[in-house]
């Protein structure tokens, strides 16, 4: 894994380096500083604001601290990842939209913080999805998206625009090159089940964030990703909490089948 | 003197005034009107087993809703109060002046009509024959004032001589209060008074007219006042016929006719102006507004937008765009916002775009509109309007908000309305769910569960026995089509048992929670002996 984000790190550096001052317009220093009134969870997001909160768990993982208007974010897989990253900013009075996520567990969303009645579910956009999705990117602060096709660059670079004109945030549950950030999944495990005995109670991940611009430095964090009462919490490093060891990789799915293996909790 | 003229004046007023056989009076013959009282002639109509028939093509649902709170109240009611429009448009043929008292019931003056259609019963028969025409059953009762009418319009009654005629009761002129005297008190529609007169031996309306009508005001206070009018037949208030149905539509033909939406937008917004002042210029608002759009080749599209005297011409005009935008079919192949003004591909409108009308619907009197002092703009305009323009493109029930639901499964907890309607969840969620799944709850649900395959060490398909009993630790799974995974742990099987007495929902299952070698965890049941995957906890 360390050797991989390496890669990912150099490739960043050198193939997105000169985008860098246009995407966040500062510095590192000046983007990483807080962003006023942000982490108060009861601010209401105000149109003006650069930056949309996000949950304290979450704020080690994003260069600002935040979710930087107009960027778009990926996560892998459309599960609670991609819900917890719209939380913060939903408690705070942000719109959210789902484009093509029709299994999306709106209780487990509303466990990790996502305001229900501030949310828009559109479960099958059909072949129109990049319409939909601008109407949406003007109208919500964030836009959950899983593209039912790949997009073509024109599309996504037309997508792009579209959200930073409206100055909204594209989270993508999936692929989509050229985005600002990209949050995996890099272990997981569960505790509290055993065979035969005990329920699932709370599942820690190791997140991973790798970025470009401000953010090409990438930064981990072992989070409860849901904690026992489905919120999202710092959990403490496991025992051998290395890099560069990996444990299993379940990004891939089928492709790690084989040498898979987790360690019940 | 000028003490006591003012005082018989006042009385007069307080007596005489409200019979209100239209216009002002004169207070010199307050005395001479007290005489003739003459409480007018009512037909009412009521359409008893009051069924709102299928909506048709174009009357479908109501994108374009703004405030989600005062929405919500009117959408109910919409449907029944939509096809009653006919009824009462049937009865409007034979008087323009017709006061809808509810969804199912309108009542009109009956003394021109009647002599001119022929006669009370002749009338009756009539007003009941086409408005039986039209596929709804009715009753039509006729008395002097609408209370008495309303009353002997609920009477069942075969029709004179065996023919399908109306059943309901013309009272004649005069006989009202030998015909509500023996109505039980309960007709008079006051639960408190149904409740409290039997019990003092007051059992019939003519009873109750008997007492002094000051001691109905002293005992009752005003609603006993009113009651008492009511039982001695004296009518609280006057007909209130509904607006006058003038054509207030605006259109605007296009020669020759135009491809791009772009000039059929701007002719909108003039258009909206117009009718919004000709509806000013009557006193009324519009629930709705209609619009209509021909294309040359014969083609029209219609669909309602929700006004309620809120939007602007160049709102109106948005929704034009919208819905012109909506029609093409496969709209801008690209991912800009879809713009009106882009001509539109070949094929796209065929033709081009003939005529363009704006029908202000469901006219009510613009009383103006109060909105809540706070708590009121649930949705931002910013959000309902992106929201609507997504509906406008792929359907109304395309976008949906959710709703917390009762439920032990977790697709059962979470309802999804469709955005601008108000969702009631058929399960109430504050409720206790004993053996709903506890938290942490799956963060995707399957709309509908995957067929999986469960089986063994061996090999063997798992199953559970009808004590809970699991055959042999579940050890492999396959979940629709997807490679075998080796299951690391698991938990169960933790028997659900729902609705035995109902048969069409009775649900009896088997859960698992069970987390697979690559470190994700799921919430698999066992149903009728087959396995589904119900969803996943990533």
């Amino acid at each position: 894994m360390g050797a991989k984000i390496a890669q990912v790190r150099a490739l960043a550096t050198v193939s997105y380096a000169p985008a860098a001052p246009r995407i966040s317009g500062r510095g590192d220093q000046a983007s990483r500083s807080p962003v006023p009134g942000s982490p108060a969870p009861e601010d209401v997001v105000l149109p003006g604001q650069d930056f949309l909160p996000v949950l304290p768990a979450l704020q080690g993982l994003l260069p600002s601290a935040g979710l930087q208007r107009g960027q778009v974010i990926t996560t892998d897989g459309g599960g609670l990842l991609c819900l917890a990253l719209a939380a913060g900013a939903s408690a705070s009075g942000a719109w959210c939209a789902a484009v093509g996520l029709p299994g999306l567990g709106v209780r487990a969303a509303i466990d990790a913080g996502l305001g229900h009645d501030r949310l828009l579910l559109v479960a099958d956009p059909g072949v129109a999805w990049p319409q939909v999705v601008a109407a949406l990117l003007d109208g919500c602060d964030i836009v959950l998206l899983r593209p039912p096709d790949r997009p073509s660059a024109q599309l996504r670079r037309k997508l792009e625009a579209t959200a930073r004109r409206h100055g909204s945030v594209l989270l993508v549950a999936g692929e989509w090159e050229g985005a600002q950030t990209r949050l995996l999944v890099a272990s997981r495990e569960w505790a509290g089940i055993g065979a035969g005995h005990g329920r699932l109670r709370a599942r820690r991940v190791q997140v991973v964030a790798e970025g470009r611009g401000a953010g090409t430095r990438p930064r981990a964090a072992w989070l409860w990703l849901p904690g026992p009462d489905g919120a999202v919490a710092p959990a403490a490093d496991p025992v051998s909490p290395d890099l560069a060891s990996p444990r299993p990789a379940a990004v891939g799915g089928a492709a790690v089948a084989g040498t898979a293996l987790v360690g019940t909790g | 003197m000028g003490l006591l003229w003012l005082a018989l004046l006042w009385w007069g007023r307080d007596d005489g005034g409200d019979g209100m056989t239209g216009g002002t009076r004169a207070p010199r013959k307050v005395r001479k009107v007290r005489r003739v009282r003459s409480v007018r002639r009512v037909l009412v109509l009521c359409c008893p087993d009051w069924l709102a028939p299928p909506t048709g093509p174009d009357q479908g649902p109501v994108p374009g809703q703004g405030a989600a709170g005062q929405g919500a109240a009117g959408q109910g009611a919409e449907p029944g109060a939509r096809a009653f429009e006919q009824v009462v448009a049937t009865v409007e043929e034979f008087c323009p002046k017709v006061e809808v008292l509810r969804p199912g019931a309108c009542a009109i003056g009956v003394r021109g009509p009647a002599r001119y259609f022929g006669g009370e019963p002749e009338l009756a028969r009539k007003i009941a024959a086409a408005v039986r025409k039209i596929g709804f059953s009715c009753q039509v009762g006729i008395a002097d004032g609408l209370f008495a009418a309303e009353l002997a319009a609920r009477i069942d009654q075969p029709g004179p001589s065996g023919q399908p005629g109306p059943s309901g009761l013309i009272v004649p002129q005069g006989g009202v209060p030998a015909f509500l005297a023996g109505q039980p008190v309960a007709a008079l529609g006051i639960p408190e008074l149904a409740y409290l007169l039997p019990r003092l031996g007051i059992t019939t309306l003519g009873d109750f007219a008997a007492l002094p009508a000051v001691e109905a005001a002293n005992r009752f206070g005003t609603q006993g006042v009113l009651a008492h009018r009511l039982a001695s037949g004296l009518d609280p208030r006057p007909l209130a016929p509904r607006p006058p149905s003038v054509d207030l539509s605006a259109a605007w033909e296009f020669d020759p006719p135009v491809e791009q939406s772009e000039p059929v937008v701007f002719a909108a917004k003039s258009l909206a102006e117009h009718m919004h002042a000709q509806l000013a210029a009557s006193g009324l608002a519009c629930v709705r507004v209609q619009v209509q759009v021909h294309s040359a080749d014969g083609r029209q599209l219609t669909r309602f937008w929700r006004h309620d005297g809120l939007l602007s011409g160049l709102a109106v005009a948005e929704r034009v765009r919208w819905q012109l935008d909506g029609w093409r079919p496969g709209g801008p192949a690209d991912g800009s916002p879809a713009h009106g003004g882009e001509v539109p591909g070949p094929g796209a409108a065929p033709g081009g775009i003939t005529l363009l009308r704006l029908i202000p619907d469901q006219l009510v009197r613009a009383v103006g509109r109060q909105l809540g002092l706070w708590g009121d703009a649930v949705v931002s305009d910013r959000v309902a309007r992106a929201a609507v323009r997504v509906q406008a493109m792929l359907g109304h029930g395309a976008v949906t908000r959710p709703v917390l639901a009762g439920g032990r499964s977790p697709a059962d907890q979470v309802l999804l309305v469709p955005f601008g309607d108000a969702g009631e969840p058929p399960r109430p969620a504050d409720r206790p769910w004993p053996g709903s799944i506890p938290a942490p709850v799956p963060a995707t649900v399957y709309p509908v569960p995957l067929p999986a395959r469960v089986t063994d060490d061996s090999g063997e398909a798992v199953s559970v026995t009808g004590r809970a009993q699991v055959s042999a630790p579940p050890t492999w799974i396959s979940a629709a089509g997807a490679p075998v995974r080796a299951i690391t742990s698991w938990a169960g099987p933790w028997p659900l048992t729902e609705r035995w007495w109902d048969p069409a929902r009775a649900r009896r299952q088997a859960r698992f929670q069970l987390v697979t070698d690559d470190g994700s965890a799921w919430l698999a049941v066992v149903q009728d002996g087959r396995w589904l995957v119900e969803a996943s906890y990533d």
